[in-house]
């Protein structure tokens, strides 16, 4: 074999292409010149986050199973907490919030989606809790008016008190359902697939992922488990992770695939920011913020280059949340080191830096946006508490026994996750 | 070169589509995955246009571009040699053409060959450099871009005398 025709071979053998790719690649490179060039239409296009829906998942769940020790540990407000007045209203400038005994009321208002060990229960802004039924997952509609619930292979609409509108079977087990912010849509995971259903509970369908029963996940269209994420922006733009862990943006109504680009390694959670201007990723080692093109430009939704917070080295981001009407963004951070673990919260805003609120001693867990943006509700399973932070002036609250408000059983059971704080009034 | 560092969009435009194909190509040939393919040519670009005021003019941007997108290509598949859970999954998934199709034989052969080796021959044998331009490209010694030419040409030539053998029979 001669050099000419392996030249040949190679330059005309036929490869794939995936479709449009050259298309999507100039948008986005032909993006990336105008912003270096600051073409102001990009720039002034940008908007504040001014979506209504909540947005954020849980990271791996590092805290849970921690001694009981903890429960002696003390509150350090950060050194760093002056600083903040900034960009956040003021600091956390609470003094050790002391422990109510049980939840009464939910500072700030809104009611919380809580899913517990017998099933997701709903509190609402008095404290009252309503267990919904022995369901493994649930979350929110974008007003709160519905709640959806997922077990085996059941995707159930409920009312808030746990009246079911409707259920599905769908033909594998059913995870991750998420509404679309105009609550028409809901897109939800079922086995290998990425399927989406109207909100009324008709026309279910596939979106994305394996077809034949039996046959392998092709991992570079199948969903991974990482919870899809509607865009803020009502153009039924969904993002979702594939399993060979590649960002997808599809078309709900079409199921085309209108971006793509590689996912943080070892993706756990992501969801648009900004008014759907960018697109937040988040893994235990990682927070990255990737620039989609905003609303009514013509190359929408091109995904530009991904920008990294900085989580500094050996940390593990537990969770991340993202505020719903501000660009900013909250990560429970835990560092492990010889003599034991310390936590901080830490508030992002991406291009500008970033703030701690909170540091203690041994693990939190989930953050979680209060509906008006200006709390934040902080789990700390190893001393079984809630944590209510305020952002702005005002005073935190602290809630102890947790696990024991939300197991009338007394069974042992492990902490309650946080699956909404819904909704802005 | 000289209007894309100037801001001329159309020059951008040029450039772009002067070697969208070619980056791509070699990448897929590396990778052997179209959408880490994509992912690769996409970034390269917009490594480029990040560089674009720092770009020496005198420089030629071809090599510069490849130079990118094989390092990239090359970290990719080391990654994903290491990713052993997704191999067997995946390669039943991937859309070679068929057999008996023109390059068919020689891509499945391409893609047996290690990484390392697949990077050299696509810079050699599809982008036309020299070894020398190569070893300055993957900063390697220039023997080490010989052997491993020679190596990964050995075990093509096999594929192309089957696929001669082939072509004659149609």
């Amino acid at each position: 074999m001669n050099g000419d025709k392996l030249h040949r071979a190679l330059r005309e053998m036929p490869i794939p292409e995936p479709p449009e790719a050259e298309e999507r690649g100039r948008r986005i490179v032909a993006a990336a010149y105008a912003e270096r060039r600051g073409d102001s239409e990009l720039r002034g296009a940008m908007t504040p986050l001014t979506s209504e829906r909540r947005s954020r998942r849980p990271i791996p769940r590092l805290a849970l199973g921690l001694s009981l020790a903890a429960l002696l540990a003390v509150l350090l407000l950060s050194p760093a907490g002056a600083a903040v007045r900034n960009w956040v209203d003021d600091a956390f400038t609470a003094s050790t919030p002391r422990p109510e005994p049980t939840l009464t009321k939910v500072p700030g208002g809104g009611k919380l989606l809580v899913q517990t060990g017998e099933g997701p229960v709903v509190v609402q802004p008095d404290g009252s809790k309503r267990l919904l039924g022995d369901y493994e997952g649930a979350s929110w509609s974008p007003h709160g008016l519905f709640v959806a619930a997922v077990k085996g292979r059941t995707l159930s609409a409920l009312e808030p008190d746990g009246t079911p509108r409707w259920s599905i079977t769908a033909a594998q087990r059913v995870a991750v359902p998420r509404w679309s912010p105009s609550g028409e849509r809901i897109a939800y995971r079922s086995g290998f697939d990425l399927r989406v259903i109207a909100g009324d509970g008709s026309e279910d369908r596939l979106l994305a992922g394996s077809t034949p029963a039996g046959t392998p996940p092709d991992g570079r269209i199948s969903p991974a488990y990482v919870p899809p994420a509607w865009s803020p922006t009502g153009e039924n733009e969904l993002a979702y992770v594939t399993g060979a862990g590649r960002l997808r943006i599809l078309d709900s109504e079409t199921g085309a695939v209108l971006a793509g680009a590689p996912a943080l390694h070892k993706i756990t959670w992501m969801d648009w920011a900004d008014g759907g201007s960018k697109i937040l990723e988040a893994s235990p080692g990682a927070l990255r913020v990737r620039r989609v093109l905003p609303a009514g430009h013509p190359s929408r939704p091109a995904l530009g280059k991904p920008r990294r917070l900085s989580v500094p080295p050996g940390a593990t981001v537990v969770d991340a949340a993202l505020a719903p009407q501000r660009p900013l963004v909250a990560a429970s951070i835990t560092y492990w080191h010889k003599h034991g673990t310390h936590s901080e919260i830490v508030v992002f805003r991406p291009g500008k830096g970033s703030r701690i609120l909170l540091t203690v001693p041994g693990s939190l867990g989930q953050v979680e946006w209060s509906p008006d943006g200006r709390r934040l509700l902080v789990s700390w399973p190893g001393a079984n508490q809630w944590l209510f932070l305020p952002l702005g002036r005002g005073r935190g609250h602290a809630v102890a026994n947790v696990s024991r408000a939300f197991s009338p059983s007394r069974r042992p059971t492990s902490f309650p996750q946080l699956e909404g704080w819904c909704c802005r009034r | 070169m000289r209007e894309a560092q100037e801001g001329s969009e159309a020059a951008m435009a040029r450039l772009y589509a002067l070697h969208w194909r070619g980056a791509y190509r070699a990448a897929y040939l590396v990778v052997h995955d179209a959408a880490a393919a994509e992912d690769i040519a996409q970034d390269a670009f917009l490594a480029a246009v990040d560089a674009l005021d720092r770009f020496d003019r005198r420089r030629p941007f071809r090599p510069w571009l490849h130079r990118i997108v094989v390092n990239r290509a090359l970290d990719w598949a080391r990654r994903e040699a290491l990713r052993r859970r997704v191999d067997a999954a995946e390669s039943a998934f991937e859309p070679l053409p068929p057999p008996g199709e023109i390059g068919g034989e020689m891509i499945a052969a391409l893609k047996e060959l290690p990484a390392e080796q697949r990077a050299v021959v696509v810079l050699r044998h599809l982008l036309e450099y020299t070894p020398g331009e190569i070893a300055r490209m993957l900063e390697l010694p220039r023997g080490t871009v010989n052997s491993r030419l020679r190596r990964g040409l050995d075990r093509l030539r096999e594929a192309a005398e089957t696929e001669q053998l082939a072509e004659e029979r149609r």
